[in-house]
Formats: structure tokens, C-alpha cells, sequence
């Protein structure tokens, strides 16, 4: 069974003669443990496929289906208690609560769901993302690499259903690049996650189970290879 | 970290600068909303114990009663107290000095507006007090505790026990007559006029009951400042005005309290709206988000509040403690009493949490209905900045770069820029209406001019006789006067002559339509060379050098100098009057007739002769307008409808002898008044004065220095009152404009980082800055302008009600708060920018915002 289920996906911006079509009938369908990327150039439709399959953002007309369940037939409360259950993201620009040391990040999902985290599993993950000396850091005091994977770590936490990835690698050199591409597949590995990466680095399609193209608001092709998991 | 709660005190600690800039708007706030509230309390309180003071605590009085309606009374359930007064026989004492005996109950000796100053109240039908100048002329001038024959109830002469004495009245000592009171026996209530004072039980709604008891009893006094001051008006209007004009200022606190928290809350969650935005993202639902808010709140308002009230009451201490030493040195602190108000106080915190909820209601909304992906899209700030294409070009773009950008930034960020200007307007808006209001508001409730400072006088006694010629003229000889004027504490010693009432012929066309209208006076018309005169009457008055020197305070044009007048054949006049509508008995404050300085004066002394073939043609006397003042300096400051004219002695002198039959030897000086500094030792002018009224033949001397003292420190406390209003709210409302302004830029530190990164020099920015500074507060003071004057006309309006005056533009107040508002929007940038310049450029870029 598929863990992602995208179909007829539309999504238009303005309207009359301002109006954009970022994505045009947009259908596909993601099953559990696979590592997909999505590709295409800027202004593809990348990030606005994303945010929907994240429920971030509604369709024009189309679903999305999680693990089965209709995102945006849920209303505003049950979608962000679904996304926080259900989804991780992992935000280019990481995107952590400045306020928080790494740990606090990593666990911030559990705790807006008023879940006491399990430690034996979040040390597990600090450990995996290499990130235990740094445990009670602020983000200011990380690098750039460290910073990703503790959105790594905090898109993880709450073992979700599917994690997305918005040009993970793009604020990073290649070597940090290269190491958060590793954590990813090792999350599809250890974790048995269902990963999607957007990227214009063709580093990224390239590790990839699966790759779809999109160009111009439309999925152009949807390939599997590259080197396998 | 148990709960995800626990970010919104992470946050706050963090990002401590900006906790302790919100913190400081709360505590203003609620310090502006107490101290104000504190203020006007204590200045309502201490406008109704001076009324009680001068009036009595009774609340209304019949003046011609008896035992029948004190009967009624009596079982009436709604009263409270009845004090009775029965007028006794009169006994003649020396030099035609009258004592009437007052027969009273032990309940008027609280009601009525005596005043013990020494011993104790008759507690006995054979114990009396008196005024203590009376003390002396009553025979064996006995001291308290002694013993006084006088004519009894029964009219038989009777030994009283002097109990006590009572606080000097002025009246009472110029008429050299008096009253001695003593208590009342039981049966003396049965039979003759009584004089009731009664009060009502607490908690009984006056003025609901007072048509009731007016049926009762004819006449019917009601108390009516004292019932105003209460709320308590026999006048609904009035009560309805005073309710309108407080709620009015109070809404006008509440409202921007209200205001000036929700716009450092809103400016403090405009600018994390982004991580509101994240926390959406990794499944925080809009209810937690308004929960985060709600919390910061909560924690900010815990601390804010509490400080807030403690400044307030400090702010007000410390205002009042630094006039009492910078000249107000004659009031003991235990005179001005600063009232704690429970429900002030808890009003303040009420309104202060209200404020802190609803300021953090409107952007928590926002907060959490911001959308994630514009949140996660940006690396700034996702407010979106809708940038309008501006319709005028802005005035700013005249200085260079740092012009043009401070106007781009200004348009940038819409809702940014109303906020800090809106913290200017309500601040202008404020000062403005307050301003005004306390200005008129003193107008209306103290008649201040000189007169209050006169706490002696020196008279002939009435036995003497006026008509033996020259002797009259100056009985106290001019050396002894400046003797006098020259004791420590003595401000001026001004001579007192009887001022004569003619006809003024007043051009028609210069009579003011509005003051024939109110007071409904028919002015006569009479023809003279062809020309139409309105027949007035006019006090002419004698004015002396000290005199005159007091009036030129009082000038609104022309001169009071002696000479320059003299010269001119001219005199000082007032035309302001307030004259008192005979259907509703309000007073209007106006202008006569208008008259300008050089136009001439006709008088006509017609009236003033004897004989009536003169009587039946017009005498004039013709003099020049040298100078308008804007009342009487001395007496009472406004007359009901007749003009005051102060003319110098040679231009009197000269004028009188036009007055049929006058040989001007009774308009000699009868007297003087002595005026005290603020402070002065009374004893010792009192001393040096008795030994000189003991060296005059005819003399007699007037005590009311512990009156006098206590009116004016009245007027001295209600002036401290007002300027430490004023300037609460000036400091509260300065604070709050750099308070907004500080904030807004220490919160775009981060894009100042980024311009100096692209090349701006720390002077354009600077410039820029201050550029923002100043046209802030050129727009704050505009708006402010314009509200300010409109809620002072709506407050005149509402105020006239009460008493007719003219509308004066708050020029005054809008100056100050204008000219304030731009000086700190300017000065206020300053600090911030001084402490970026020391900044290091990449912490600056790096900060998150």
C-alpha cells in the first residue's frame, strides 16, 4: 500500500490574468521505506508539491492521502495534530527555535503533542546524527551541517509516517551535503522511513530509489534507479 | 523542558531586551492608568473637604423651620442627623460691637461650617464659643476657660463659660458683629423659628430624595456644592455633565492604556511571527500557538503590573514631593493628602490585564493563523510588507539617501508605522486634552486673584465720625504703611477706599448680543449726537500704586503702570462678567461689551446726585481705556453683569469731582489689606499690626490669617494638583513614545546590519534614523493635534453645561505636547543608534529576528 497517495493535484496562484498554475493534475504514489526525490528546475513546482503533500498549503483541486487518510479533508486543528503525528520536515534553511538547545528541538514535536518522549529512542538519534556532545547547545552555537541534522533529528523524533525535505543540502558545502544525504538513507534503512527530498542537486536524485521530474507544474517522468537503497 | 509551554518563557528570557521593552509599556501603562486615577480621586476628595469646609456637611437646610417639621424629620427613616440653629437675643458691647447668641445642638457644631480653634464645643447650655477677635471686645476679655456675661435666650443677662473659640470669619470682624454659640436646651426646641441642617443616612441616593424633602419645607437650601462635589446635584444636567466629562477622561486612559499595550505586544509578536510560523509546521495547532501568546502574557503582565502600580504611586509621590521643595514649601505633606484607592488600584490592574489579554488576543490571532509556508519560505520576517506606491511624493526624499530610505521604510510597514505613530497620538492626544481640561476645570472651581492672599486688614471703627474733613483722608499715615509692607512676609499692603457706582453709556454696537441674552438683563438705549448708547452700570474703583502693580499681572492689553496712566487720563477695566441665567441659574463666563485699549469711556454720575433736577440729566465724565485685564485682581474676580473700572488716585480724584454733591472726603482711605507671601510668619505681621492699630485713634484691625491660609492652600494644593497631573502624563507619555520608538528599532537591528553590509555609513543610517524619529513624531503631533482639540471641544462643550464660558483653543497644551513629541521622536533613536554603531556588523546580521 502506498504511505503517499497524491492525485490530480492543481494548485493555482492569483487570479484571471495574474493567475499562475504551479501545479498542473499532478498524480503519483509513494509506498512505505522508499527514498524518492523530486527534481526539476526552479519554478517546477517543486516546493509547492511539497508543502501539499505536507498539508503546509491547499490544493486548488486534487487530494493527498497519508497512510491513507484524506489531509485535506481534515479540518485546520485535526491536519496540524495529523502533520505533527504523521510528518517531518526538513526546511533548507533548518528552521530551528532559536530559544531551544538541540535536544529541546529534537524533541519539540512529542512535546506539542504533551507526549513524554522516549529516551531510550531520541538518545538513539542523537547518537545516529553524532550530535551527543553538542546535546544541550543552542542552534546558534551549531554549524550549518550540525543544524540540519538536528532538523534531522527533529523530523525523525516522532517516528512519522513520511519525512519531506526541502533542498536539505542547499545551504550546505558538499562534504555536510553529502553526510545528511547518508543520515537520510539511513533513516529509510534503520528507521524504515518513507523519505521525499526536493533537490535540484543531482547528487541527491542520484541516491535516490525514485525520481520525479517535474517541469513547468507537470511530472514529466518518474524513474526508479539510481544507486538503490 | 516538560511541556512545549515552557518556549514562551524561553522566549521571553532570550530575548530579554525585548521582554523588558514590553515590560516597561505595561508598567506605563498601568502607572499612567493609577497615577491618574489616584490624582483625580484625591483632587475630587480634596474639592469636596474644601466645600465641606467653607459650606458645611449638611446636605440641604430649611432656614425658617420649627418643632413641627423638626418632628417630621425626626421619624423620617432616610435622615441621618438634623443639626438646629436658633437665633437668640443680641448683646451690645463696646464701641457698637454686636454679639448675637446662637442656640445650637451638638449635631450642627459637625454639620455647619464652624470652625474650632481652640478648646472644645459647649457641652453645656451655660458654655459658648466665640470668634477668637471677639474674645477681646467682650467684657473682662476673658481667655478660653474664663467666663462672659451676655444676654441670655430669656433675655436676661447670663454667665457663660467661654469653651472654645472658632477660626476668625472676614465678615463678621468688617460688621463688627458676631455670633456666640452655645448648646441648645431641650425645650428651647419647642417654640420659635428654627434653623434645620439635616443629612441624609449613608448609602441613601440624595438627589433622588431631594424634590421630597423640598416639599417639607419652604425655603429649601440644599447644599449644593457640597451635593455636586458628592454627585449628588439637585441638577441632573450637572450630575449628567460631570458623569460624561469623567467618563470621558476615564475612557480616554482606559482606552489608550489599552492601546499602548497592545501596540509593543503586537509589535513583539509581529516580529516571531515566522517561528509561530515553524512551530505551525511541526504540527503545533493555532489553539497552542494562542496558548504560547497567551502564556507570554500572562508572565509579562505578572511582572508589569505590579511594578506599574508601584511607579505610579511613586511617580505621583515624587512629583508632588519635588513642588512641595521647589516653592510650594508651605504645605506640610500631612496637609496634602494623597488617597489610596482600593478600587483605583484594582481598576488599574483590571484594565491593565484586560489590556495585556486583548493586546495579545488580536496577535495571537495572527500568530496562529499564520500560514506555514509563507513561514518556512522566508528567511525574514514574513510579515508582508506591502510596499504602496506612494500618491505625494514624501518630504523626506529632500535628504539624501538617508531621507529617501527612511520614507520608503516608513511606507514599507504599514502597520509598524501606524503603531509607533499611534503611540505619539495617543500620548499628544492626551497631554492636549488633559491640558485643557485642567486648565478650565481650575478656572471653573477656584476664584483665585489676590484677594486670597490678603490675611489682614486695618479699618476705621464705625464709632468714629466720617465727616470731619481732612482728618478722614489717609488715617494711617503713609510712613506706617510702608513700615508694614516692608515686614518679612509681607507681600503687599494695599490701601482700601469706597469705590462709587455709575453709568457707563456703552456704545450699542459694543454691547455683546450674548451677554443681553443669558442674563436677560434690559439694558436701557439712550441717543446721544446722534449716536445709540446701552445704559450699564460700572464700579468705579480706587486703585493705589500696590494696586495696580498686583493688576498688571491680570493685563491682557494696554499698561497698569501708574504714571503711563495717569498721563492718559486712563483707567483698567474688566469686561469679563459672568452673568447667571435666571431660568437655570448657570453662569456664563463672557465679555460685556467690547472694548478695546484708547477708546474712551463715557460715564454718567447722574444717579449718584441727590437732588433730582440734577439726577434727571445726564453728568459725564469721560476717561480712556488704558488697559483690559482679564478679571478683578481684587473682591470678587467676575461680576454678575456690571462692568469694573480701576481707576489710578489722581485719575479718580478727577474724576469724581464730576459726582454731584461729592467733596471726595469720604472717598479717602478707609483701610488697608495686608497680602502675605506663601509661608509667612502671621504672628509677627499680626503683632506689628495690633501695635499699630493700637496707635491709631480709630482703628480697628481684621484677623482672618488662619482663613486665609486655608484657602489658599487650597488653591495651592489644587495647583499641584494640576501641574503634577500635567506632569505625570508628560513624563508617562514621553517615556511611552521612546518607549515605541526604541522598540521598533532595536527590533531592526538586523536590517540595519544588512544596510551597513551593502554600504551605508553609520551617519546615513543615523540620519536615517532620526529622519524616521522626527516624522514620526511630525505625524504623531499632527493627529494628536487634531484629536486632542477635538476631545477638548467635545470636554468645553460638556463643561459649559456646567458653567457658559468661551471655547479657548488649547494653545498651551498642544505647543508643549507638539513641540515634545518631536524632541523626544528625535532624541529617543539616539540611544539605540549609538549603541549599534558599537555593534559588531556580522553579530548584527546573524541575529535572528
Amino acid at each position: 500500500m502506498n504511505v503517499i497517495e497524491a492525485s490530480g493535484l492543481c494548485k493555482r496562484y492569483g487570479k484571471d490574468s495574474t493567475m499562475v498554475e504551479a501545479l498542473k493534475n499532478v498524480s503519483f504514489g509513494i509506498s512505505q521505506g522508499e527514498f524518492v526525490a523530486i527534481v526539476g528546475s526552479s519554478g517546477s513546482g517543486k516546493s509547492t508539491l511539497l508543502h501539499l503533500l505536507g498539508g503546509l498549503d491547499r490544493p486548488s483541486s486534487g487530494t493527498v492521502r497519508i497512510d491513507g487518510e484524506d489531509l485535506y479533508a481534515l479540518k485546520e486543528q485535526e491536519r496540524a495534530v495529523f502533520r505533527r503525528r504523521k510528518i517531518g520536515f526538513i526546511f533548507q534553511s533548518y528552521n530551528l527555535i532559536p530559544v531551544l538547545n538541540v535536544e529541546e528541538n529534537i524533541q519539540l514535536p512529542l512535546l506539542l503533542d504533551h507526549r513524554q518522549p522516549d529516551k531510550a529512542y531520541i538518545n538513539d538519534l542523537i547518537e545516529t546524527l553524532g550530535l551527543s556532545e553538542r546535546r544541550k547547545h543552542l542552534p546558534s552555537e551549531l554549524s550549518g551541517g550540525q543544524q540540519q541534522r538536528v532538523a534531522i533529528g527533529r523530523a525523525l523524533a516522532y517516528r512519522p509516517a513520511i519525512v519531506l525535505a526541502d533542498e536539505p543540502t542547499g545551504n550546505l558545502d558538499s562534504a555536510n551535503g553529502r553526510e545528511v544525504l547518508e543520515l537520510l538513507k539511513l533513516a529509510v534503512r534503520q528507521y524504515h522511513q518513507t523519505v521525499v527530498v526536493i533537490s535540484h542537486d543531482m547528487n541527491v536524485a542520484a541516491e535516490a530509489d525514485r525520481v520525479l521530474r517535474l517541469q513547468d507544474g507537470r511530472l514529466i517522468s518518474d524513474s526508479r534507479g539510481g544507486n538503490g537503497a | 523542558m516538560k511541556s512545549y509551554g515552557a518556549l514562551s518563557g524561553r522566549y521571553l528570557k532570550q530575548q530579554r531586551k525585548r521582554s523588558i521593552l514590553t515590560v516597561i509599556g505595561i508598567i506605563l501603562s498601568v502607572a499612567l492608568i493609577s497615577a491618574i486615577g489616584t490624582m483625580g480621586q484625591s483632587m475630587k476628595d480634596n474639592m469636596l473637604r474644601q466645600a465641606i469646609y467653607e459650606q458645611g456637611s449638611y446636605h440641604f437646610a430649611y432656614p425658617s423651620g420649627n418643632k413641627k417639621l423638626y418632628d417630621e424629620l425626626k421619624n423620617n427613616v432616610l435622615v441621618n442627623r438634623i443639626g438646629v440653629v436658633k437665633e437668640g437675643p443680641q448683646t451690645e458691647l463696646q464701641d457698637s460691637f454686636k454679639l448675637t447668641l446662637v442656640e445650637a445642638n451638638a449635631d450642627l457644631f459637625d454639620l455647619a461650617p464652624l470652625h474650632l480653634q481652640e478648646g472644645r464645643w459647649p457641652q453645656k447650655p451655660d458654655e459658648a464659643v466665640v470668634e477668637q477677635w471677639m474674645l477681646a471686645r467682650l467684657p473682662g476679655a476673658p481667655k478660653v476657660g474664663g467666663k462672659a456675661e451676655l444676654v441670655g435666650p430669656d433675655g436676661n443677662k447670663r454667665s457663660y463659660t467661654i469653651s472654645g473659640v472658632l477660626v476668625n470669619t472676614r465678615s463678621g470682624q468688617q460688621k463688627a458683629e458676631s455670633n456666640a454659640y452655645t448648646l441648645m436646651d431641650e425645650n428651647a426646641l419647642s417654640s420659635g423659628k428654627l434653623m434645620l441642617f439635616v443629612t441624609l443616612k449613608p448609602g441613601v441616593d440624595i438627589s433622588s430624595h431631594l424634590e421630597a424633602f423640598a416639599k417639607l419645607g419652604d425655603p429649601f437650601a440644599p447644599n449644593n456644592q457640597v451635593l455636586a462635589y458628592m454627585g449628588e446635584s439637585s441638577d441632573d444636567n450637572f450630575n449628567k455633565a460631570l458623569a460624561i466629562i469623567f467618563g470621558t477622561l476615564i475612557g480616554l486612559v482606559v482606552l489608550s492604556t489599552a492601546a499602548v499595550i497592545y501596540n509593543i505586544f503586537h509589535i513583539s509578536v509581529l516580529e516571531r511571527i515566522r517561528q509561530f510560523g515553524l512551530l505551525r509546521t511541526l504540527g503545533a495547532t493555532p489553539s497552542q500557538i494562542r496558548g504560547l501568546v497567551f502564556r507570554e502574557a500572562t508572565t509579562l503582565a505578572a511582572i508589569g503590573i505590579p511594578l506599574g502600580l508601584a511607579c505610579g504611586w511613586g511617580a505621583l509621590w515624587l512629583v508632588i514631593r519635588l513642588m512641595l521643595s521647589a516653592g510650594f514649601s508651605i504645605l506640610q505633606m500631612d496637609d496634602f493628602q494623597l488617597t489610596w484607592h482600593n478600587w483605583i488600584m484594582g481598576g488599574s490592574v483590571l484594565v491593565g490585564l484586560l489590556s495585556v489579554y486583548l493586546a495579545a488576543w488580536l496577535p495571537a490571532r495572527k500568530a496562529s493563523s499564520v500560514s506555514p509556508v509563507e513561514a518556512v519560505r522566508g528567511a525574514g520576517s514574513i510579515v508582508r510588507e506591502s510596499f504602496r506606491r506612494s500618491r505625494l511624493p514624501s518630504p523626506l526624499q529632500a535628504f539624501g539617501v538617508g531621507g529617501k530610505m527612511a520614507s520608503k521604510n516608513i511606507r514599507r510597514n504599514r502597520s509598524k508605522y501606524r503603531i509607533t505613530t499611534f503611540s505619539i497620538i495617543i500620548s499628544v492626544t492626551l497631554f492636549i486634552v488633559f491640558h485643557y481640561f485642567t486648565q478650565e476645570s481650575l478656572n471653573l472651581t477656584v476664584d483665585s486673584n489676590e484677594e486670597n492672599r490678603i490675611a489682614f486688614s486695618v479699618y476705621k471703627n464705625y464709632s468714629s465720625s466720617d465727616d470731619n474733613g481732612e482728618a478722614a483722608r489717609d488715617f494711617i499715615p503713609k510712613e506706617q504703611i510702608e513700615r508694614i509692607a516692608a515686614l518679612p512676609g509681607v507681600r503687599g499692603v494695599y490701601g482700601n477706599y469706597s469705590s462709587l457706582v455709575g453709568n457707563l453709556w456703552i456704545p450699542a454696537n459694543r454691547v455683546n448680543p450674548q451677554f443681553l441674552a443669558v442674563s436677560g438683563l434690559q439694558m436701557e438705549t439712550k441717543a446721544k449726537d446722534g449716536a445709540d448708547y446701552r445704559i450699564g452700570p460700572a464700579y468705579i474703583r480706587k486703585y493705589d500704586e500696590a494696586r495696580l502693580q498686583e493688576a498688571a499681572s491680570y493685563l491682557i492689553a494696554g499698561t497698569a503702570d501708574p504714571q503711563k496712566l495717569e498721563a492718559q487720563n486712563a483707567v483698567l477695566i474688566v469686561t469679563a462678567v459672568k452673568p447667571q441665567d435666571p431660568k437655570t441659574g448657570k453662569r456664563t463666563l463672557l465679555n460685556m461689551a467690547d472694548y478695546k485699549v484708547g477708546d474712551k469711556l463715557l460715564i454718567d454720575w447722574s444717579a449718584m446726585a441727590s437732588d433730582p433736577d440734577q439726577a434727571s440729566k445726564p453728568i459725564y465724565a469721560e476717561v480712556t481705556v488704558g488697559g483690559i485685564l482679564s478679571q478683578s485682581p481684587f473682591g470678587t474676580a467676575y461680576q454678575d453683569g456690571v462692568l469694573t473700572v480701576m481707576a489710578p488716585i489722581p485719575v479718580f480724584d478727577k474724576l469724581v469731582k464730576a459726582v454731584p454733591g461729592e467733596t471726595g472726603a469720604s472717598l479717602g482711605m478707609e483701610g488697608i489689606d495686608v497680602a502675605l507671601e506663601d509661608g509667612a510668619d502671621a504672628e509677627a505681621i499680626r503683632q506689628a499690626l495690633q501695635a499699630l492699630v493700637d496707635s491709631l485713634p480709630n482703628a480697628r484691625l481684621v484677623d482672618i490669617a488662619a482663613q486665609q491660609k486655608q484657602e489658599r492652600q487650597f488653591n495651592l494644593q489644587m495647583q499641584i494638583f494640576v501641574y503634577g497631573f500635567l506632569t505625570v502624563i508628560g513624563v508617562i507619555g514621553s517615556l511611552n513614545i521612546i518607549n515605541t520608538v526604541q522598540t521598533n528599532l532595536l527590533l531592526r537591528r538586523r536590517e540595519f546590519g544588512l544596510l551597513q553590509a551593502v554600504g551605508m555609513t553609520m551617519g546615513q543610517l543615523k540620519r536615517m534614523a532620526s529622519l524616521e524619529g522626527i516624522w514620526f513624531g511630525v505625524l504623531g503631533s499632527f493627529w494628536g493635534l487634531v484629536f486632542g482639540i477635538g476631545l477638548s471641544y467635545f470636554l468645553f462643550v460638556e463643561l459649559s453645561g456646567i458653567q457658559g464660558m468661551p471655547f479657548r483653543f488649547p494653545w498651551g497644551g498642544a505647543l508643549i505636547a507638539c513641540g515634545a513629541a518631536l524632541a523626544v521622536g528625535l532624541l529617543s533613536v539616539q540611544g539605540p543608534m549609538r549603541r549599534m554603531s558599537k555593534l559588531n556588523l556580522i553579530e548584527s546580521l546573524r541575529e535572528e529576528t
